[in-house]
């Protein structure tokens, strides 16, 4: 990584200018592209003038369906069909979303360093990411279909108030797909100082125009959930800038932007392994493991953030509608974030037992082993307090053994002060198996070493300490108010701790003597399945919060405007969901393989010479 | 000498699972549920996995004695035995999983609900929040008058409750074996003395069909005291309960 | 293939550990169904019943207890809502425009700001607006029947004398479902003028038979100042002749329709016979 540049000449140096101002004008467009919501604003409020001079009753109020307003096809479940298209493009969605944002990141990494591995790593991302992007054309347009087919109304109702913001979407995406084919096919093409900060300008381009793309869908997701802009009738008021920018619009880009990334690094990771387990040579495994790592690198980076992200969204459908936050956190929903916590935990045991098998590249990784089980038994100690539910499921004879349903030393684990408590603690202890990776290969050269190590080890005391008595104190000897309180400091003591000693770190190891050269690809199968479980775990993971995001509404098409009067109309129970997310991950794995395997095709060439004819000399 | 890694992750399975049990069900004296348990084991043993296989050698030396009974021609007889144990107990589990029993299905019910604001039992309508044992006053005005009542609550108690809650309070009469949900311990710290007198009589006067919703389904057999007793009735007996266990009853005033 | 075989196994049996855990790890809970829009039948309501409709109601449908319930501190306990909101009204915070006890509950459930109770405000607006929402419309949609059946049960909870008029023109649309219904079979012919009057709830707005109602006319000596005709065409057509100081339009237009003409004669020789 610490190849240095070659000392630039002034051709280079003023290519180099030239190609800094093509960029800028990129960001300048990208920031334009960004503000596009604005200007979509002026239109629909454009055409909103145009209305009220013809006809002020444009609007009609959200139509009352009964069960016979819904088209059926038969042997056909519509509900599961819009369901499942609905998810799968979703997935697809998010992939390449995600893959652009940290192509752009590392492309811009391998051009500081000059380090040419990136480029082909970036280059071999975005291909994975070309069949995807097919994919998701695909089935949102599937999506599309059924919902015209099964939810006319709906769709209708849907369309009539974004009718701006659907149309520009469809136009936008000859834009999202010029900039990615001329992105990917132009790879090889526009390489080299100035050709090169063109060809980085076209990844911001291209990563303004996909997140537009998804916040213009998020907006017609989030009005579902907490319309804005309409009347309680449903009656539209005619502006398209009030419906986009609803109560939850906001709270929804930032968590998807964090989750698209997280998912996106998972999904990469799991090509990576599959390639590092196919691979034959030796310079192939190292190759393939070197981009498994970054891959899981940009993941868990992306999951650190993501809890507190949720913590903002669930915060914003409390302060939208109390009875949509209850519906969310009690009742019948209680138990998903049991199996919620399970996933999340998951994907952290996963990702510890990359790193820590990762640590095999290095000789000089022998002097932290030592540390590695007393990592795993706070991580996995703060797991079980994580997903100890609030309402024990007992027998008859342990009721009768407790003398009711109340435990009086498990029951405390259940509550959230307890929770936040044990999910910083083992965010903590995750970076903690980040920082033990980074130091594995080094030894500290900088006089302050011992001093800065003392540091860390007294920044992280004091951190936990802290965690510890904002849970322990606010969680269990004051009253409520200040229980959810207390889950604020705890984050930023978390937060804090992190960015802290990653920079005493990078300090520290600044120009530090190496243990041991580290072998890439010297490591076991097994940590490959770890990343697997990683993009198994994420998918089904964002299949169940996709049904809890949409199950919240109940029987509402839009929340208390437009009644859902179909006969699925019903919530379904958490196992009927499970089943459901289960079947759409094994559809996106099976078609997720496909994608690769076409990556992978379209470098095969067999050699069929006795085929062709000779051509005549 | 140095004991094999397999045996020491299989140790330290067990231990944590012996230290679980040993913890909750003998020294801290409440249970560990069993749904719980299977849950945390399978993370613990999930966690012990992780340690002991994140370096090549150790990760071998765990399976090698494994390898060994499976490959290794002169452990021809243990690893015919072991073949033959392990079918046999993932079927004896199995029987004893899929096998049917008479316990009852496991039910999620939450036996101390939220009372209702008001309660309407003996044609009136109670305000819960503000509903007060009319006898309380006399404890510290006239102590012998007390006496008296909570001698009348006691006699009452015996007449009616004792039954099922057990003539010394603790949920243990001769009927109790029978019902289920169990009848309350009013012994234990975690009922009667986390509780108004207020919630005592809702409960007492419109007894199991009283119930809220939450608390579906209906199998509580507690009756419906309000047909049987009058309301100074079950105002004695609280006086009782509170008595004879030596609990104060929960007040959101400072005494 | 060997390898893919590998993680394709792997990768089924992650997804089969989540979706048994989901299944048989917790408990299923059936989330409730959608609820069904009750139909309500003001016409043979008594005062007892159109309370409990309310109760049913603060319970159920206008998930009132959702936040209205003394454990979770969200809103103000409802059980003197009735009697301080006389006070309510006289206080300098208050914004709405109600006199009357019912009209301040009434208004209080669809304008909710219009007074917010100290320390319920929403976070930030120094309780100058509530988070309550209005509940005739939205989700709950309570019908001004049904809002009236709340500020019932709100009176009867809070002890004081329930003023509040059961509404008696059901909603248009239920009108119009109620002519979709096929016709009802013909009743038994009642015998008594007793049984008629406690079958169509006279006394719940006249005073008669025992019964004190005062949104009519009293009928107790009403035979020594009119005669059959006149008391005929009252309930034939109840705004023909409006007895002084009672408003037109209050007593229902149905008597003709749903009494038989022996019983409409029995029930006019009984009244004329009050003197």
């Amino acid at each position: 990584m610490m190849i240095k540049p070659p000392a630039s000449n002034g051709k280079t140096r003023r290519v180099r200018k030239a190609g800094l101002v093509v960029f800028c004008l990129g960001l300048l467009l990208g920031v334009l592209a960004l503000s596009l919501p604005g200007l979509d604003s002026g239109i629909a409020h454009a055409a909103e003038l145009a209305d009220t001079g013809a006809d002020t009753a444009t609007y009609q109020p959200a139509p009352k369906l009964t069960a016979a307003d819904y088209p059926t096809i038969k042997g056909v479940n519509s509900r599961i069909a819009v369901w499942l298209a609905a998810q799968l493009h979703l997935w697809f969605a998010a992939f390449v979303l995600a893959v652009p944002i940290f192509v752009f990141i590392i492309e811009a990494i391998g051009m500081g360093t000059r380090d040419k591995r990136y480029d082909n790593m970036a280059y071999e991302f975005i291909k994975v990411s070309i069949t995807a992007y097919s994919f998701t054309a695909i089935l949102g347009g599937l999506l599309t279909f059924l919902l015209v087919l099964f939810y006319p109304h709906l769709f209708q109702y849907m369309s009539s108030i974004f009718k701006e913001s659907m149309f520009y979407y469809a136009l936008l995406f000859f834009l999202e797909s010029a900039t990615l084919y001329l992105y990917y096919y132009g790879w090889h093409w526009l390489q080299g100082g100035f050709r090169k900060w063109v060809h980085l300008s076209l990844g911001l381009l291209l990563n303004a125009v996909g997140t537009l793309l998804m916040f213009l869908a998020n907006a017609w997701v989030t009005f579902m959930m907490s319309p804005a802009g309409v009347d309680p009738a449903g009656v539209f008021s005619g502006d398209a800038w009030a419906a986009i920018h609803n109560f939850l619009w906001n709270p929804i880009n930032i968590h998807r932007v964090i989750a698209n990334i997280a998912y996106g690094g998972s999904i990469v990771g799991a090509y990576a392994a599959f390639k590092f387990l196919s691979a034959r040579k030796s310079e192939q495994r190292a190759h393939y493991d070197w981009m498994g790592y970054n891959a899981n690198f940009i993941a868990i980076s992306a999951l650190l953030p993501l809890p507190f992200a949720g913590y903002y969204l669930t915060a914003e459908i409390y302060a939208y509608s109390q009875q949509m936050g209850i519906t969310l956190m009690g009742g019948v929903f209680a138990w998903l974030f049991i199996i919620q916590a399970v996933l999340i935990g998951t994907l952290f045991l996963s990702a510890n037992y990359y790193l820590w098998c990762g640590m095999g590249r290095s000789d000089g990784a022998v002097r932290y082993h030592k540390y590695i089980k007393y990592l795993a038994i706070v991580i996995v100690g703060a797991f079980l307090v994580w997903f100890t539910p609030h309402t024990l499921v007992l027998t008859n004879e342990e009721l009768k053994a407790l003398g009711g349903p109340y435990h009086k030393y498990l029951g405390p684990l259940g509550i959230m002060p307890a929770k936040n408590t044990a999910v910083n603690i083992m965010i903590l202890f995750t970076t903690l198996s980040f920082i033990f990776y980074r130091r594995a290969n080094k030894v500290a050269t900088v006089s302050w070493a011992s001093a800065g190590n003392a540091i860390q080890i007294a920044l992280f005391t004091a951190g936990i300490l802290n965690i510890f008595f904002l849970g322990v104190y606010h969680g269990y000897f004051t009253n409520t108010v200040y229980k959810v309180a207390a889950s604020i400091p705890q984050v930023l003591t978390t937060l804090t701790i992190i960015v802290t000693s990653t920079a005493i770190d990078a300090f520290m190891y600044r120009g530090a003597k190496q243990v041991a050269p580290l072998h890439w690809g010297r490591v076991s199968d097994r940590s490959q399945y770890a990343l697997f479980l990683l993009a198994v775990a994420f998918t089904w993971l964002m299949g169940l919060m996709g049904y809890i995001r949409s199950g919240i509404r109940q029987h509402w098409h839009v929340t208390n405007v437009f009644r859902d009067a179909s006969p699925d109309a019903f919530t379904p129970g958490l196992g009927y969901a499970a089943n459901v997310v289960s079947v759409g991950t094994i559809l996106f794995m099976a078609m997720v393989i496909f994608v690769f395997w076409i990556a992978d095709v379209s470098s095969r060439k067999t050699a069929a010479d006795a085929y062709w004819k000779t051509p005549p000399a | 000498m140095k004991i094999p890694r397999l045996l020491q992750a299989v140790g330290v399975i067990v231990g944590i699972y012996a230290g679980f049990v040993l913890v909750f069900d003998y020294l801290l004296g409440q249970v560990i549920p069993s749904s719980l348990l299977s849950m945390y084991m399978f993370f613990v043993i999930a966690g012990v996995f992780m340690v002991y296989t994140f370096t090549e050698e150790s990760a071998r030396e765990l399976v090698a004695p494994i390898k060994a009974l499976v490959e290794d021609p002169s452990k021809k007889r243990i690893r015919n035995v072991v073949f033959i144990l392990i079918p046999l107990l993932v079927a004896g589990f199995t029987y004893q999983r899929m096998s049917p029993s008479f316990e009852a299905p496991v039910e999620l019910r939450s036996i101390h609900p939220a009372p209702p604001a008001t309660v309407k039992a003996y044609g009136k309508r109670y305000d819960l929040a503000t509903l007060k044992n009319p006898f309380r006053k006399y404890e510290k005005a006239k102590p012998e008058k007390f006496r008296e009542l909570v001698r009348e609550g006691g006699d009452i108690y015996i007449q009616n409750c004792q039954y099922c809650h057990g003539d010394k309070l603790d949920g243990r009469g001769p009927y109790a074996a029978g019902l289920n949900p169990t009848p309350l311990n009013f012994q234990d710290v975690g009922t009667i003395a986390q509780l108004q007198e207020s919630f005592l009589f809702w409960r007492i006067a419109t007894g199991g069909p009283g119930l809220p919703k939450e608390a579906a389904p209906w199998i509580s057999s507690m009756p419906v005291w309000q047909d049987f007793l009058t309301e100074e009735e079950i105002w004695k007996v609280i006086l009782f309960l509170y008595d004879y266990t030596g609990r104060r009853p929960r007040s959101w005033e400072h005494e | 293939m060997r390898n893919f075989l590998k993680v394709l196994c792997f990768s089924l049996l992650v997804i089969g550990l989540f979706a048994g855990y989901s299944n048989y790890g917790i408990p299923q809970i059936e989330p409730a169904p959608p609820p069904v829009e009750e139909k309500l039948e003001l016409g043979a309501m008594t005062m007892d019943k159109f309370i409990a409709l309310g109760e049913r109601l603060y319970n159920g449908k206008g998930t009132c207890t959702l936040c209205h319930n003394p454990t979770g501190g969200r809103a103000p306990q409802l059980e003197s809502a009735a009697t301080v909101a006389s006070e309510r009204m006289q206080d300098s915070r208050y914004q709405g425009t109600a006199s009357t006890v019912v009209e301040y509950l009434y208004e209080s459930m669809v304008e909710p700001s219009a007074y917010v109770v100290a320390g319920f405000g929403k976070a930030g607006s120094n309780d100058s607006e509530s988070p309550m929402p209005d509940v005739s419309a939205g989700g709950i949609g309570l019908s001004d029947a049904e809002l009236k059946a709340i500020i019932a049960y709100l009176q009867d909870l809070a002890g004081t004398d329930v003023t509040v008029s059961i509404p008696t023109d059901a909603a248009p649309a239920e009108a119009e479902e109620k002519t979709a219904e096929p016709p009802p079979a013909p009743r038994a012919a009642l015998d008594t003028p007793d049984a008629l009057i406690a079958k169509f709830t006279c006394g719940a707005c006249h005073k008669v038979a025992g019964q004190v109602g005062a949104i009519g006319p009293d009928l107790t000596t009403i035979g020594a100042t009119r005669d059959k005709a006149y008391l005929r065409r009252s309930l034939l057509d109840p705004n023909a002749d409006v007895a002084e100081g009672f408003m037109a339009g209050m007593m229902p237009n149905i008597y003709g329709t749903q009494m038989s003409a022996a019983e409409l004669e029995m029930l006019v020789d009984y009244l004329a016979g009050l003197k």
